[in-house]
């Protein structure tokens, strides 16, 4: 195990984030979901002697929680305390590490819960997560990553008590621990968490595996059917870097340019939200990208060594569907094709110099950036942009675009209403023109833009085309799994 | 445990204002935060304030137009600006208040004011840009739009309130939201009549000299012209009958039931709205019984919300379950029934009440550790009163509640003053 100390002196707060190399992508065959369900477990089935309503209790007056989250290759189990509860409250965390009840009666609440995820959440009342996921499976077919974190219903209904002691036991063991602590602690302190996470079992730990992805041939669209307003849109392809990668770095700011996540920075959002009133926002990643509550800025603690270029386009109407996806290809060819320009590199990358500096406000933000900087075998990714963007040049950053994104090979999801997907299919497919028309006032510049943008290429074909019912998404035995 | 005395300030950072001769009053937060600051615009008009038919909806909408640029600063040179600072802007509407926020440097401070105080005097966008980013404010409502939380809250207002403009969520009924493209010259007189300083305030939270950020105020805002229109929001006649609806879904979800009840508007001296704060988290939040029996015992529900949000004008109580069955709804609709009854008729702890105070106190001091949540923390106070006194207030009023006033709060929880509404598949 390792442990990463970020010591403030006087802080009042304390966080402490226990990470394990483990995830969904260790699910075993046919217990998908079963990393969530053990992890959600271990906060909430009990431990040391204590039922997990008298943990709630215990945790209730000091306003703390002992939370856990899981993603597809670590899971880390996370809390921050004013230090005048410090002793009480990592009491309770130690127990839950060390000494999970796994409650009967929890386990079937938080199996339960899981299931209903998927069919109550994902599938019924959460459209852009569920273009998210489609994409996601499409990039990772049958491999665990093509999975949302939760699993599949029937590899979740299927789990046992025993299978997530099973898990617990294998997977959250002291090889693939690391622990962070940030605030102002006593050595006493750290050294009784690393007594602590030292005395959990050894496991060996076998050498990670490589997630597999599929590359698109050409743009290949799955329209994923259920009753809806308006439809949500995931675009992407694999891409071969992660922040491990120098790589990264360049295609880092560049994204930046395209798509900076809910700002106004981007072409996209410029492009497609500012100019033509199409939706509420258009976003590109090069990397997951979880948003960290109701901040704009990214969620720690969610790192892969399989990433994406994504593009993320907020639920249009119908009739607008086919353009806004031609636009976004589009402006994506541009990029790939043109490159920056100088000026455009300068504003990016002072803007992202700064800005990322916005990411690490509170000590628990700072130690994720930290545990992601060990999970790369590089610093946080903060320092790390500091310390590369100021050496950068335009001809890395459009020579990383060259060698990275592409805009004629991409999967294309979209959740659309049963009564117009087919008719939606038949015209994507047979790469029909896809004018639009305005209700409101329009420049004329953009409406002369408009008229190319309908006959753009996208290289769609009916054979790589095709509408799945989400009702079947993520079942265990439905389309998802061929994908 | 320690506990902290119970005269003690609960806000940790100082707090220093100033009033600008237009009527601005600016706070000054200074706090340990190295390098940033930020800066909080609050203009103290939300959907509360649209009175008129047909108009719902727009001051949100009008949040997004004072993106849309000044004579001196295009709306991408304002961008430009606050993307070579590396800032994180944002801004967004309620039912009583709308927030601009920039985060940056504390060194680009008065960039940010200049930039932040033009827009604000200086207003000015064609028809064009109007009509698109009435769009957008569609696909907005639209993104929204799957998700069942919103549709039962917002058939929920609709049915509570014959009167207030309450009655209506911040988004707007969709009829308005879709005929907004129309409303231009009703924007203007928007702008005219509530962006004012006497209708506004300014926060400046983080790594900041008070002198020096009331110098800056004093600068940049100034010039702004004082006269907000009077406000005259319709009174909700007291409930006589329970109210009910129901919201039918076309896809498989889990079962929604909301209970409502009239409730006070925020007073920060008023015993009676912290008494119902502490009642909420003693029943219903994680460790209450209400919780304990239908989330961990019974599993009927999966998620459960109790609480008054503050607002300025009379309110909800609203208690909100995720069935997991929809053949339990009547159950859980009963076991919440019965706990708001017990909440009149029986006295709790006084160990249960201090633990809740503590927890409530915790969590808001948790809560205040950027220049953000601190900025937040203020800029609230300063939209439900016009003044910071509130936030201290509010904490030493929390401190002297005790199980009668708990119990003679209980009493909004008539049948006649309550609204059900449920959403099922």
């Amino acid at each position: 195990m390792r442990t990463i100390l970020l010591p403030s002196k006087g802080a009042p707060l304390v966080s402490i984030r226990l990470q394990f190399e483990t995830g969904a992508a260790d699910d075993p065959a046919g217990r998908e979901g079963l990393a969530a369900l053990t992890g959600g477990l271990l906060v909430e089935g009990g431990a040391g002697g204590m039922s997990f309503r008298e943990i709630l209790d215990a945790l209730y007056p000091m306003a703390a929680g002992i939370g856990v989250q899981v993603d597809r290759e670590v899971s880390v189990i996370y809390g921050t305390v004013h230090r005048d509860h410090l002793d009480a409250y990592y009491d309770l965390v130690r127990r839950v590490v060390l000494e999970p009840r796994f409650d009967l009666a929890d386990f079937e609440r938080l199996r339960e819960d899981q299931v209903n995820a998927i069919t109550a959440g994902l599938r019924a009342s959460d459209d852009e997560g569920l273009a998210k996921e489609t994409l996601n499976a499409l990039l990772h077919g049958g491999d665990p990553y093509g999975r949302p974190v939760e699993g599949t219903v029937r590899g979740i209904t299927a789990a046992t008590r025993e299978d997530v002691i099973g898990f617990r036991g294998r997977r959250l063991t002291r090889d693939r621990a690391l622990a962070g602590i940030a605030g102002d602690v006593t050595d006493r302190f750290v050294k009784r968490v690393e007594s602590d996470i030292g005395s959990l079992p050894a496991g060996s730990p076998e050498p990670p595996r490589v997630p597999r992805s599929r590359r698109p041939e050409g743009v290949e669209l799955t329209v994923v059917a259920k009753p809806c307003r308006a439809w949500a849109i995931s675009i992407g392809h694999p891409i071969a870097v992660t922040r491990a990668d120098d790589d990264f770095y360049p295609l880092f700011l560049a994204n930046s340019y395209f798509g900076e996540h809910r700002t106004f920075n981007g072409v996209l959002m410029n492009a497609m939200r500012s100019k033509r009133g199409l939706n509420y926002g258009d976003y590109s990643y090069v990397e997951n990208f979880v948003q960290d509550g109701g901040s704009t800025f990214p969620l720690p603690n969610t790192p892969r060594r399989a990433q994406a270029f994504t593009i993320w386009i907020r639920p249009v109407a119908p009739a607008h569907a086919h353009f806004a996806i031609r636009q976004a290809v589009r402006e994506l060819s541009h990029l790939v094709e043109d490159g920056m320009t100088a000026e455009a590199f300068e504003e990016t990358r002072a803007f992202l110099l700064h800005y990322s500096r916005l990411w690490a406000q509170t000590p628990a933000r700072r130690l994720g950036f930290a545990l992601d900087g060990v999970f790369y075998g590089r610093k946080g990714l903060i320092d790390e942009l500091a310390d590369r963007l100021p050496r950068l040049t335009l001809s890395d950053v459009n020579a990383a675009i060259r060698r990275h994104l592409r805009a004629d090979a991409l999967f294309v999801a979209v959740v659309a209403d049963p009564e117009g997907a087919p008719d939606f299919l038949e015209r994507f497919a047979t790469n029909a023109a896809s004018p639009i028309t305005y209700d409101t006032e329009t420049q004329p510049e953009v409406l002369d833009e408009d008229r190319e943008i309908a006959v753009f290429p996208l290289h769609a074909s009916r054979e790589r085309s095709r509408i799945v019912s989400a009702a079947s998404m993520f079942e265990g035995d439905g389309p998802d799994t061929s994908l | 445990m320690r506990t902290p005395p119970k005269d003690a300030p609960t806000f940790p950072y100082p707090l220093a204002e100033t009033v600008l001769d237009n009527g601005l009053r600016v706070v000054a937060v200074p706090m340990e935060a190295p390098g940033l600051a930020a800066h909080y615009v609050v203009v103290r008009t939300g959907s509360r304030n649209e009175v008129e038919h047909g108009l719902t909806g727009f001051a949100h909408f009008f949040e997004h137009m004072m993106f849309r640029g000044t004579p001196r600063h295009s709306p991408e040179a304002y961008n430009d600006v606050l993307k070579r600072l590396g800032a994180d802007g944002n801004a967004f509407t309620t039912d009583d208040w709308t927030c601009y926020h920039v985060t940056a440097a504390a060194a680009a401070l008065d960039t940010v004011m200049d930039l932040e105080a033009d827009r604000f005097m200086n207003l000015a966008y064609g028809v064009e840009a109007f009509q698109k980013e009435a769009r957008a404010v569609l696909g907005e409502y639209n993104k929204n739009y799957s998700i069942p939380i919103n549709a039962l809250l917002e058939k929920l207002a609709d049915t509570a309130y014959v009167a207030h403009t309450y009655k209506h969520t911040t988004m707007g009924f969709l009829r308005d939201i879709e005929t907004m493209p129309q409303q231009y010259d009703y924007s203007l007189k928007f702008f005219e009549r509530w962006y004012r300083p006497d209708n506004a305030a300014l926060v400046v939270a983080g790594d900041v000299d008070p002198d020096a950020v009331f110098a800056l105020a004093r600068l940049r805002w100034e010039a702004w012209r004082p006269g907000a229109a009077a406000l005259s929001t319709p009174v909700e006649p007291a409930q006589t009958d329970e109210r009910s609806a129901h919201v039918p879904w076309a896809t498989p979800t889990l079962p929604l039931l909301a209970l409502a009840f009239h409730a006070p508007a925020f007073d920060a001296e008023d015993i009676g709205g912290r008494a119902l704060d502490v009642l909420a988290q003693a029943e219903f939040a994680p460790t209450g019984p209400t919780y304990n029996e239908l989330v961990l015992e019974k599993q009927w529900v999966d998620w459960l919300w109790a609480g008054v949000e503050d607002h300025r004008d009379p309110t909800l109580f609203l208690l909100v379950a995720r069935v997991k069955e929809a053949e339990r709804v009547g159950d859980v609709r009963e076991a919440l029934e019965r706990a708001l009854a017990r909440a009149g008729a029986e006295r709790l702890p006084p160990s249960r009440i201090a633990a809740v105070a503590s927890r409530l106190r915790y969590g808001f001091l948790g809560g205040l550790q950027t220049p953000d949540q601190a900025a937040m923390a203020v800029a609230n106070a300063l939209q439900l009163t016009g003044g910071t006194g509130a936030i201290d207030a509010s904490y030493r009023t929390l401190a002297r509640v005790g199980p009668d006033d708990v119990a003679r709060a209980a009493a909004i929880f008539r049948p006649s003053n309550r609204t059900v509404v449920t959403l099922t598949p």
